[in-house]
């Protein structure tokens, strides 16, 4: 590249330039959104960052002919860009990509098609990704990262143009995913609401009419929002929605589902085999599995310990935590096991020493009065039958199904 | 109706004419002040011009109305020569600036009342229809957009001609003085009207019956800022013509600009009668040989529009046959003078007017050549420019100058003259020594510029001069105030310290900054300062924000679109220009309260002097003067003339903010909504107090218009864009217990406790044995110094952390949280405290009270591994485990052992904490379950066995614990021991939660005033 000549810069430049408006002209989505693809590093755009370095004049290049000049708008900040992100110049970048992705919104507009669809979903991409690098570069420089948040709002505005009826309305819920990840990366979900909202009040398009690959991402995201709420039953349905949808061949997508749905599924009583975390390398859950299956709770703490930072960022820590109880349960019923093996007629009266015992056994340091507090609240939610009585210390179990299964109910609150 | 008996007085319209001349130089000499503000020289040149041509041209065009009309052309296009000439040197460029700003300012407003004044920013096209080929020349943007308007007033003009072109350009410089009139709305009106009558009697009519009935309801919001503004502009883009042009066309500009100003004042009520009177007038200038006249009126009515404009309201103020009188003997005074004066100073404008004029005249047919007379003002340029720091001295000489110059030169004048000497000397003595001797060589325009001088002086010296601390400080000073009168108070205080410190040579050496604020004086003092205050405003940054207002306004006429970037360009010239005229305005009111009739002339020369004095004053007298010479003039302007006082007070107001170039962006963000807005608001508030008649209520509008712009200033500008260093109050009460009370305007350091005292406060504070109410009071007080000094240090974490802590034990949530957020950014900041202690706080107010899981989850990621180890930061995630799994049992006895105030935390949630675990027993045992346990486990008992007072504090608890089970509707038996049990069947499904009697959400009923706070649901 270092030899490159005056004129073959000259050549790419116009090349590109021909590209575009024969893209346009002949409305090519496919060949148009290579275009834009900054960061796919294609040997096309990367030749022409260097041509755009040699040959300084590319704007009057543009200018020149009606032709480009109509686009200039788009192309010059797009040269910029293209220019900037071959130098690592990442947060020029960022900015004169804006500023072609506002350009090109205008344009988008004005198309009755939706024929650049594709090259819209590459620029919407690019923004992101860009903006994530230009924040990055932002910070290493000490300033704040607010490029990303800009990043949002210009999304919103090709949301907002995509929102509509007609053909352009398919492109919405990519869209929607995109500022999902913006804005679980910045922790601002709660302005997903009115998207959410948006997409899920619009009687005039159904969502099955969305591409899958765009329902998929949605239907992730919106299952974390419920697992935030803790709304288990909904988080359920929508993250096993994802990953029945999901393309197989994608496994870290599955792994990024299962990440959210194993917790939601612990929580309703429902544990995941261990052939499965060890396939997708989720075995911070094979330790919470255990101690759900064997009632130890020591484990379930040691677990939660482990893995803190890890369950924190995710989001799932407070829902696994949730989980000592079941683990209480498991813990009593196997009391219960062993003293109806010992003695049938009176194994459904736990001793609280016993389990106070049991519990000093697993390391846990309870008094009596918490542990009894323990009882009471198994007993209050229903995940054991029968009552305490506190003259005598001693939870008295239902005859009939004390330990009551959670069948994919949450356990009530 | 009113313009019209004027008018017919004035039939004389070259008396009109000249007035409008006069006034149109005067808008040059403020245009230049203004600049001179920005470019002191420019300043100067407009003083000395305005001054002296405006009081002979009003006490000319009232007596030789008639007779002079065409001396009264020449005159004003001499005045305006120096004006111009002073717009050729560094000061045409900063004039044409300040016009143009001006221009947008008040063209959109003029547009709006008037479609004249479009014409009037046309007024550039005036000179291009006039002068076509001179504006073109001169101004080739101006030129372009103006042409479209230029031919609107053509063929209005045409129309006007057969009147009598000259007469008309009379007229319309009458119009033009309107324009200074903007400043002194209703006597330029006035004058106009009758410069109209006489010429444009049918204009007159016509327009003046419709500004009566239509423009005055829109003007009286839009005209008097869009007046002021528009005049300004005018003059300014004139002058920026002019200054590619010959003297003349800056001239004719001027009087364009003064014209459409004038128009835009008489018409200011209607919109479209002032638009054709203008283009008419303007027309017939342009298309005619008296074109050239015109094109002379027009500038010399745009120079003078502003001192006109003092002039005129003078007059007009005094009464119409004072006016008369005075008009024709100031005319023929003049004229004498005019070419003395020439050479002469006092007369000089005079003189040099008719010099001018006569040139002109001669040069009517030959316009430009005329106009190249303007080399006289070339003169003044070069003082002008020499002046320029000292310009406002060199304006006070000038009048001084003038004033005696005048005397010499015009024997009638003389006795003028000599009032005005005598002000104008003290005022000049004290301030133009140095500057005077550049002016001594533009001694002609001195004369006329003497009144307008001292005006433009006194406002010159206010903005330009000030250095930006001390207008920074002004702005201080003036954000305190609560309202109108404290804001004329405090302006009449400050001008006497800037007085005070021009006088003894601190006014550059002191720092302002550093500067305490004065103690907020009476609010019946002057408002004078408020025109200082509007002046540095001005002076700051007005341009955008009037061009956009003008913009705004105007939409409705296509015609001033075109020309709003040359007046955008041009406005901050214009507003500069426009604050000086106010303030020349108000002289010239002031002046006509004083000497009504005769003492015309002297009365400028006292506003000179008082303006000088007194800078800061002239601008509200300016208003009031002007405002009662409408009233006293005209029954019917008067309404018009406050609306054109508001607004040019307003526009003071928003150019006294204007000096950054951030300001203006904001500006012209704001302007929009400003005009639509408070602008006409305000002005409709004040059209109706002025209709009151009180000169007071001027002053107090303009002060409010002051505040409410600096109040906008603060709200539009951008956090970052505001001079916080600047603005910062340096406390110096040295009382250390203070009341909270919560600030509604800027804070006046005398009631800012510094650092040293605030730390004795705190003191006060955390010894006190008063109950939290005081303490918490005072802590807020504390906090609102600490805030208004930008305090950010130990100290500040201190209050902040013994606040939250004062609010924690009490149980006043809301406090404890601005507390906390302060906390969290102070420790952010990296300044240090019990940060430890605070992030349990937080962790524990997060977990109890926003139950947002997603808080909860960040708030735990955030938390470091050392953090974790903390005692207190551990108790509080044990809380959250408590309080996640339900576990009351662990929940109280975390209760009992908090942690520094995690208890007080806690106790918010003891309640709900409580009654779920009841609702749970109830649930899960059976049969019974004995109090004395669940006093225990719920926390009603202390469960510390530590000294032999504990059976008692058990029975206490449990008569507590009885009461709470009772009070939520638990069942309780007692059993043969005699022990009290609860009957959990029962209870669990009698179990409610009461509606709390007393409670209070801060937890301590002892301060509950009933309405402290909501009653918290449970």
């Amino acid at each position: 590249m270092a030899y490159m000549s005056m004129g073959e810069a000259h050549r790419r430049i116009t090349d590109y330039l021909n590209r575009f408006c024969d893209a346009v002209s002949s409305q090519d989505g496919a060949s148009f959104k290579s275009l834009f693809a900054l960061s796919s590093n294609s040997h096309s755009l990367l030749s022409l960052a260097d041509a755009l370095n040699l040959f300084q004049d590319a704007n009057r290049l543009i200018k020149q002919s009606d032709n480009y000049s109509h686009f200039a708008d788009i192309l010059l900040p797009l040269f910029r860009s293209i220019q900037n992100y071959r130098q690592s110049n990442l947060l020029e970048a960022y900015n004169a990509f804006e500023k072609t992705a506002n350009a090109f919104i205008q344009e988008f507009r004005n198309w009755e098609s939706a024929w650049a669809l594709e090259a819209l979903y590459v620029i919407v991409y690019e923004i992101r990704v860009l903006a994530e690098k230009a924040d990055k570069e932002l910070a290493s420089n000490g300033k704040s990262p607010e490029k990303l948040k800009g990043a949002g709002s210009v999304l919103m505005k090709v949301f907002g143009t995509l929102a509509g009826k007609g053909s352009k309305r398919v492109g919405a819920l990519y869209v929607t995913c995109q500022l999902f990840k913006i804005y679980f990366k910045l922790g601002t979900v709660h302005l997903c609401r009115s998207v959410i909202r948006s997409i899920e009040t619009a009687r005039i398009f159904d969502f099955e009419e969305f591409p899958k690959r765009d329902k998929v991402t949605y239907m992730y995201y919106t299952g974390r929002l419920e697992v935030f709420n803790e709304n288990f039953p909904a988080a359920d349905y929508k993250l096993s929605y994802a990953l029945t949808h999901c393309n197989p061949q994608s496994e870290a997508n599955i792994r990024m589902i299962l990440k959210h749905l194993i917790p939601v599924k612990l929580s309703i009583g429902i544990l995941p085999k261990h052939s499965l975390l060890e396939k997708y390398n989720l075995l911070e859950y094979s330790k919470i599995v255990q101690a759900l299956r064997r009632g130890d709770l020591r484990l379930l703490r040691s677990a939660l310990n482990d893995y803190e930072d890890r369950f924190l960022r995710s989001g799932v820590y407070l829902v696994l935590e949730k989980l000592e109880l079941q683990v209480y349960q498991r813990l009593i019923k196997k009391i219960y096991i062993i003293q109806k093996q010992k003695d049938p007629s009176k194994a459904h009266q736990v001793k609280l020493e016993v389990i106070v015992k049991a519990l000093k056994w697993l390391e846990i340091d309870m008094d009596v009065d918490e542990v009894e507090c323990i009882m009471a609240i198994l007993i209050y939610k229903n995940l054991v039958k029968g009552y305490f009585a506190h003259k005598s210390k001693v939870a008295v179990l239902s005859k009939q199904d004390p330990f009551p299964k959670l069948n994919g109910k949450p356990v009530n609150s | 109706m009113n313009f019209s008996p004027f008018g017919v007085r004035e039939m004389a319209n070259e008396g009109s004419h000249t007035e409008t001349l006069t006034h149109v130089e005067p808008h040059l000499f403020e245009n230049r002040h203004v600049d001179a503000s920005q470019q002191q020289q420019s300043s100067a040149y407009a003083p000395t011009t305005t001054g002296s041509e405006a009081v002979s041209w009003t006490v000319h065009s009232s007596t030789g109305n008639g007779v002079y009309s065409n001396p009264v052309y020449q005159y004003d296009q001499h005045p305006q020569p120096p004006g111009r000439s002073l717009q050729d040197g560094q000061n045409v460029s900063s004039v044409a600036g300040n016009s143009s700003n001006l221009g947008t300012a008040n063209v959109p407003q003029d547009y709006n009342a008037y479609a004249s004044y479009p014409s009037s920013s046309n007024p550039y096209g005036y000179g291009s229809v006039g002068y076509s080929s001179y504006y073109n020349n001169y101004q080739q943007q101006p030129n372009h957009t103006y042409s479209q308007p230029v031919g609107a007033y053509q063929n209005t003009g045409a129309p006007y001609q057969p009147i009598s072109s000259f007469q008309n350009t009379g007229s319309y410089a009458g119009s033009a003085s309107y324009s200074s009139t903007y400043y002194n709305p209703a006597d330029y009106q006035t004058t106009g009207g009758y410069q109209n009558n006489s010429g444009y009697a049918t204009w007159n009519n016509g327009s003046y019956s419709s500004y009566s009935s239509h423009p005055y309801s829109t003007y009286a919001p839009d005209s008097s800022g869009s007046y002021s503004s528009g005049a300004a502009a005018t003059s300014v883009q004139y002058q920026e013509q002019y200054k590619q042009w010959a003297d003349y066309y800056n001239q004719t500009e001027v009087s364009c600009a003064p014209g459409t100003e004038n128009l835009s004042v008489t018409s200011s009520s209607t919109l479209g009668c002032p638009i054709p009177a203008v283009t008419s007038g303007y027309a017939n200038p342009s298309s005619q040989p008296p074109q050239a006249y015109t094109a002379y009126w027009r500038q010399e009515s745009s120079s003078t529009a502003v001192p006109s404009f003092q002039p005129a309201a003078v007059n007009s103020g005094d009464h119409d046959g004072y006016w008369k009188h005075g008009a024709q003997s100031s005319q023929i005074q003049q004229t004498n003078p005019i070419q003395p004066n020439y050479q002469q100073s006092p007369l000089d404008l005079k003189s040099s007017y008719d010099k001018f004029q006569d040139q002109q005249k001669t040069v009517s047919s030959q316009g430009t050549n005329l106009y190249l007379p303007p080399p006289p003002p070339p003169p003044p340029h070069p003082p002008q420019q020499v002046n320029p720091t000292p310009i406002q001295s060199a304006s006070t000489l000038d009048t001084k100058r003038v004033s005696p110059l005048q005397i010499p030169t015009n024997p009638r004048i003389a006795s003028n003259v000599t009032f005005g000497q005598p002000k104008t000397d003290k005022d000049s003595s004290t301030t133009s020594s140095a500057p005077k001797p550049a002016y001594i060589a533009v001694s002609l325009p001195k004369p006329t510029e003497k009144v307008s001088s001292d005006d433009a002086a006194n406002s010159i010296l206010k903005p330009g001069m000030f250095p930006k601390s001390l207008r920074g400080y002004v702005v201080r000073a003036l954000a305190r105030c609560k309202d109108d009168k404290q804001m004329a108070a405090c302006q009449a205080v400050m001008k006497e310290m800037i007085t005070k410190a021009t006088a003894d040579g601190t006014l550059n050496t002191r720092n302002w900054d550093m500067e305490p604020l004065f103690p907020m004086p009476d609010e019946d003092v002057v408002n004078k300062d408020g025109s200082l205050s509007s002046t540095y405003d001005s002076l700051t940054t007005k341009h955008k924000k009037s061009p956009r207002r003008s913009k705004s306004r105007w939409e409705p006429l296509p015609e001033e679109r075109p020309f709003d970037p040359v007046l955008i360009s041009n406005n901050a010239i214009k507003y500069s220009g426009w604050v000086h005229n106010e303030k020349d305005r108000k002289v010239a009111v002031e002046n006509k309260e004083s000497k009504e009739d005769g003492l015309r002339n002297t009365k400028f020369s006292p506003l000179l002097q008082r303006t000088s004095s007194k800078a800061p004053q002239r601008p509200f007298k300016k208003q009031r003067l002007t405002y009662a010479v409408i009233t006293s003039e005209n029954g019917d302007a008067s309404s018009d003339s406050d609306k054109e006082q508001s607004l040019t007070a307003y526009y003071s107001a928003a150019m006294a903010f204007s000096d950054s170039p951030e300001e203006r962006k904001r500006r012209e963000n704001r302007s929009k909504r400003f005009d639509l807005g408070q602008g006409h608001r305000a002005e409709s508030n004040h059209f109706r107090k002025k209709n009151a008649g009180a000169g007071n209520l001027y002053n107090r509008r303009a002060s409010a218009l002051v505040l409410s712009k600096s109040f906008e200033d603060g709200v539009s500008k951008a956090v970052e864009d505001i001079d916080w260093d600047a603005l910062t109050v340096k406390g110096t009460c040295q009382e250390i217990e203070k009341r909270y009370l919560r600030l509604t305007s800027a804070p006046d350091p005398a009631t800012v406790r510094p650092e040293e005292v605030l730390e004795k406060a705190l003191l006060m504070v955390q010894n006190s044995q008063k109950n939290y109410l005081y303490k918490c009071d005072q802590l807020k007080s504390i906090r609102q110094d600490i805030t208004v000094q930008r305090i950010r240090n130990q100290l500040t974490v201190k209050v902040y952390e013994t606040h939250a802590r004062f609010a924690l034990e009490s149980g006043d949530l809301p406090e404890y949280n601005q507390c906390q957020s302060q906390l969290t950014t102070l420790y952010a900041e990296g300044i240090g405290g019990s940060y430890m202690e605070f992030s349990a706080y937080n962790l524990l107010c997060v977990i109890l009270h926003s139950n947002n899981n997603r808080d909860l989850l960040s708030s735990m990621a955030r938390l470091s591994q050392e953090a974790k180890k903390d005692e207190a930061v551990k108790h509080a995630l044990a809380v959250r485990a408590a309080v996640t799994s339900g576990n009351y049992v662990a929940f109280f006895k975390l209760y009992k052992a908090g942690p520094n105030l995690n208890t007080c935390l806690m106790d918010l949630y003891v309640e709900k904490m409580r009654y779920k675990a009841v609702s749970c027993m109830c649930r899960s045992y059976r049969p019974t379950v004995p109090v004395s346990y669940i006093s225990q486990v719920l926390g009603f008992s202390t469960g510390t066995p530590t000294n032999g007072s504990r059976e008692e504090k058990d029975m206490d608890a449990l008569e507590e614990c009885l009461e709470w089970l009772k009070a939520h509707g638990a069942s309780l038996i007692t059993d043969n021991n005699g022990d009290m049990l609860l009957d959990t069947k029962v209870s669990s499904t009698s179990l409610f939660v009461p509606e709390p009697e007393d409670a209070v959400a801060h937890g301590d009923a002892n301060l509950a005033v009933n309405d402290f706070l909501a009653r918290a649901p449970l």
